[in-house]
């Protein structure tokens, strides 16, 4: 007779050997004889680097003090983080006028607001959100950096710029009360859900068009004050440097990218030609033909300044490494795609737009993040060429008279500074890297 | 009646193949092509007149005539004769290019070594140092390379002791000085007679690689191991000692010795390199060890497990088993590594190493203008590197490639 259990027997506990600290720390730290030596030593040069960097960083360290020799009296083996404090307005915002300077982080704050709807679910229409961005908001922040006299074109993009913000936060709450993009919320609520599409059309055509009379109106009424680019500097012009480029690198990369894979030679050859004559030489070499050789290109009488020479540059430099990134892209995406586009019909820039350049993108957003912060470190090179980004301003530091010789600090700030920056990019990145590819694994 | 329906289905078809001009396919990719070389023949001749122009207007010099014309300013670091005031614009090109090869092969030396060490330690089994290397990793990739440059020059290298309080790294041998003037290191001078002793060097390699072969072709055929490694070391350490000895030690040293202010003879390195070097290597091994740790985790786990199980121990199991089978994932990143070390040696601008860009771009464009000559032959060095780098690569890819398939 056998006795059968109704119920699993119930798996035994792990030994307390594998679950208890002690445990974790024989399984990981001190498994054989070498290991433990290793440990040993390693946790020895850890040990001795950290305790060095705090005890020289933060416990000696001197972080109130009115210049170089105060922070000496005070100690003379720590850091002296008070010329870094005393330089902060500059290593962030360059030499902007200080009362200027909200219109920097005004501009921030719009741009951060702008994008925000990216990242929430509920909200519609995220790729008219992002094109708006790369489209209008470089306008409007532009203005509010540069200021000066509006001209019309200008008047025109701020307005446009103005209602693209004002719709988008509309939309935002739209998303998040009804869960339903604007639009189609202004057609319920005007009571014209039946009506046909072209009424609707019209209506929304109406309403946007008097939209943008109103920002016309509005953004006509006030001025800010005229900057000089002269005067940016700090992380301010890194980032702005930064960010035109991956903006407009993106659009300049997917254009070679398709030149490169085009099936006519002219255009293959030319793209190809161009993406691998910026590749294969170094950036400052594209900087010094920026600054060297762009006044010589440019017709007679006609000036470009050097922030202008230097994006330029870095954008066309970019664009090539964008090209790549978005080519490895398009090569992911399986044959079966392209005919299955031929076979419904789509001509070339209706397979590319509508079926290829979507999937390829969402592939390929790890690797822009990744070329972003690329972009991100690369762009310290411009100190080189004496723009005052933030690198310049952190080495101005040291030739400030109250602070004179201090190299030390200033340099390990700006470090721990694009540390943070590319660290969470970086992490950022690969947690897009999984959550992409969880949806494409079926 | 066959005919009929045929001709009907004829006159159907035909609108279909009417010939439309714009919708034609060749007509069309024609058109387009035209098109684009127009755009861009049109640009280039606008920018190329422009130049011209302005080259006139500002009565710049143009042309290749500056090669062979004498350069009047001297650099601190160069690896082949030159006199200021003597030498020509076309022997600085050769200094900055040769600076930049020498300064990128030794990075690209340190970085692969050190990248392998750190890549390998990333995938430890032990948490701590496999937690160390992502550390290290971590940091010097994050962190800009021209800010890790300067970091270096100005906060440890120009930081280094005077001259009179230089820290000898030969302990006490006074062959190898470190001061804050650089790097001085003894050179060796051969004597008459050296040349036997290269001789019985070259002997020993030979001798120990047929040794090695033999006890390999031994050891497939019948299983037996010979020991190979003691008496190798010992055949390439003793010949050419005992030869060296014989000869009546026919090496001297060119010491470094303190003259005045500084050291003389021997060989020096400014501290600009040394913070170059040092730089390169660091950030790079960062990115090398990245790709180290993925090819090593592009080998199937299986791999592993076998090899253990054949009771191979774990370093050999990394040696014979992993790192061969990884190396077709490492390689091609590696290369496109050492490219952008050769690359981002240019940043040696920013602390005065006389690199290509620093002494050619930069000083001698100063000097003598000539512009567009100039940063084109720069552009044209980098691009030579580059594209021998990628044919050499290729040509790997390739070989693997036959291998696996």
């Amino acid at each position: 007779m056998a006795i059968v259990k109704a119920v699993n027997t119930p798996a035994r506990a792990a030994p307390i050997s594998e679950t208890s600290l002690v445990g974790w720390l024989r399984k990981n730290l001190f498994s054989s004889a070498i290991n433990t030596v290793l440990t040993l030593f390693m946790a020895f040069i850890v040990y001795l680097i950290v305790s060095g960097v705090v005890v020289w960083g933060y416990l000696d360290a001197t972080f109130v003090a009115e210049n170089r020799r105060e922070c000496f009296d005070n100690s003379l083996t720590g850091a002296c983080w008070a010329g870094v404090i005393d330089w902060f307005d500059n290593i962030f915002y360059g030499r902007y006028p200080r009362e200027e300077i909200w219109r920097i982080n005004f501009g921030g704050l719009l741009l951060a607001l702008w994008m925000a709807p990216l990242w929430i679910t509920r909200v519609h229409g995220k790729i008219l959100v992002g094109a708006s961005v790369v489209a209008l908001y470089p306008f409007l922040a532009g203005y509010l950096f540069s200021g000066g006299d509006k001209g019309l074109f200008v008047q025109v993009m701020v307005a446009g710029a103005i209602l693209a913000f004002v719709i988008n936060m509309a939309n935002v709450v739209a998303g998040l009360v009804r869960n339903q993009s604007l639009d189609r919320l202004v057609i319920d609520l005007l009571g014209q859900a039946n009506a046909p599409d072209k009424t609707q059309r019209n209506i929304l055509l109406g309403l946007l068009a008097a939209g943008f009379a109103a920002a016309f109106l509005w953004q006509a009424s006030w001025t800010v004050v005229g900057v000089s680019w002269t005067k940016w500097g700090g992380l301010f012009l890194t980032l702005v440097i930064s960010g035109i480029g991956i903006a407009s690198s993106l659009p300049g990369g997917i254009a070679l990218a398709l030149g490169r894979r085009s099936k006519l030679p002219v255009i293959r050859v030319l793209s190809t030609g161009f993406i691998e004559v910026f590749r294969s030489v170094p950036l400052i070499t594209v900087l010094f033909m920026a600054t060297t050789m762009f006044p010589l290109f440019m017709p007679e009488g006609f000036v470009l300044n050097k922030l202008v020479q230097v994006i330029i540059a870095v954008v066309l430099f970019n664009a090539c490494y964008m090209a790549e990134t978005v080519r490895a892209g398009l090569q992911a995406i399986p044959k079966g795609q392209f005919e299955g586009a031929h076979t419904i019909g789509l001509g070339y820039w209706g397979t590319m737009g509508l079926i290829i350049m979507p999937q390829a993108l969402k592939h390929m957003i790890p690797n822009i993040v990744g070329s972003f912060i690329g972009l991100l470190k690369n762009s310290t090179l411009v100190s080189i060429i004496g723009l005052f980004d933030i690198l310049l301003m952190l080495r101005s530091i040291s030739r400030d008279v109250p602070w004179l010789g201090l190299h030390k600090e200033p340099l390990i700030f700006g470090a721990i500074l694009f540390f943070i920056i590319c660290f969470a990019m970086s992490k950022y990145s690969r947690h897009l890297e999984v959550t992409l590819s969880a949806g494409n694994k079926h | 009646m066959t005919d009929t329906t045929n001709q009907k289905a004829k006159v159907r078809v035909r609108p279909k193949e009417e010939f439309n001009f714009f919708q034609d396919q060749r007509v069309r990719s024609v058109f387009y092509q035209v098109v684009t070389a127009g755009i861009v023949g049109w640009l280039a001749w606008y920018l190329i007149s422009n130049t011209a122009t302005n080259l006139e207007l500002r009565g710049m010099n143009t042309g290749f005539g500056f090669i062979n014309s004498s350069a009047g300013f001297d650099t601190d670091f160069k690896l082949i004769e030159y006199t200021p005031g003597v030498g020509t614009y076309g022997r600085i090109f050769m200094i900055g290019a040769l600076n930049t090869l020498l300064v990128s092969f030794l990075a690209i030396i340190l970085s692969t070594v050190l990248g392998f060490f750190v890549g390998v330690m990333r995938l430890s089994p032990n948490w701590l140092v496999a937690k160390v290397a992502l550390a290290f990793v971590e940091i010097f990739r994050n962190v800009p390379l021209l800010i890790q440059i300067v970091f270096w020059y100005i906060g440890v290298f120009s930081l280094l002791p005077v001259v009179k309080k230089s820290i000898d790294l030969s302990l006490g041998a006074e062959r190898v000085i470190l001061n804050n003037r650089g790097l001085y290191m003894a050179t060796p001078v051969p004597g008459d007679l050296f040349w036997m002793t290269l001789v019985a060097l070259a002997v020993a390699i030979g001798g120990v690689v047929y040794f090695r072969r033999r006890a390999h072709a031994k050891q497939e055929k019948s299983g037996v191991q010979t020991k190979t490694l003691l008496p190798s070391i010992a055949a390439i350490v003793l010949l050419p000692g005992a030869v060296f000895l014989a000869t009546g030690m026919p090496l001297e040293w060119d010491v470094p010795v303190l003259a005045g202010f500084n050291y003389t003879g021997g060989t020096s390195v400014p501290p600009a390199f040394l913070a170059l070097l040092v730089a390169l290597s660091i950030y790079h091994a960062a990115a090398i060890a990245e790709s180290v740790r993925a090819g090593i985790l592009s080998v199937n786990r299986g791999q592993t497990d076998a090899a253990m199980s054949i009771g191979l121990k774990p370093d050999r199991v990394m040696g014979l088993v992993i790192i061969p089978q990884a190396m077709p994932a490492i390689v091609p990143p590696m290369i496109s590594n050492w490219m952008d070390t050769v690359k981002n040696s240019s940043l040696a601008i920013a602390i005065g190493y006389s690199d290509i860009v620093s002494l050619f771009m930069q000083t001698a464009l100063n000097q003598a203008g000539y512009a567009v000559e100039m940063v084109g032959m720069t552009m044209a060095f980098y691009m030579f590197i580059s594209l021998t780098i990628s044919f050499f690569l290729n040509i790997y890819n390739k070989r693997v490639q036959l291998v696996e398939r």
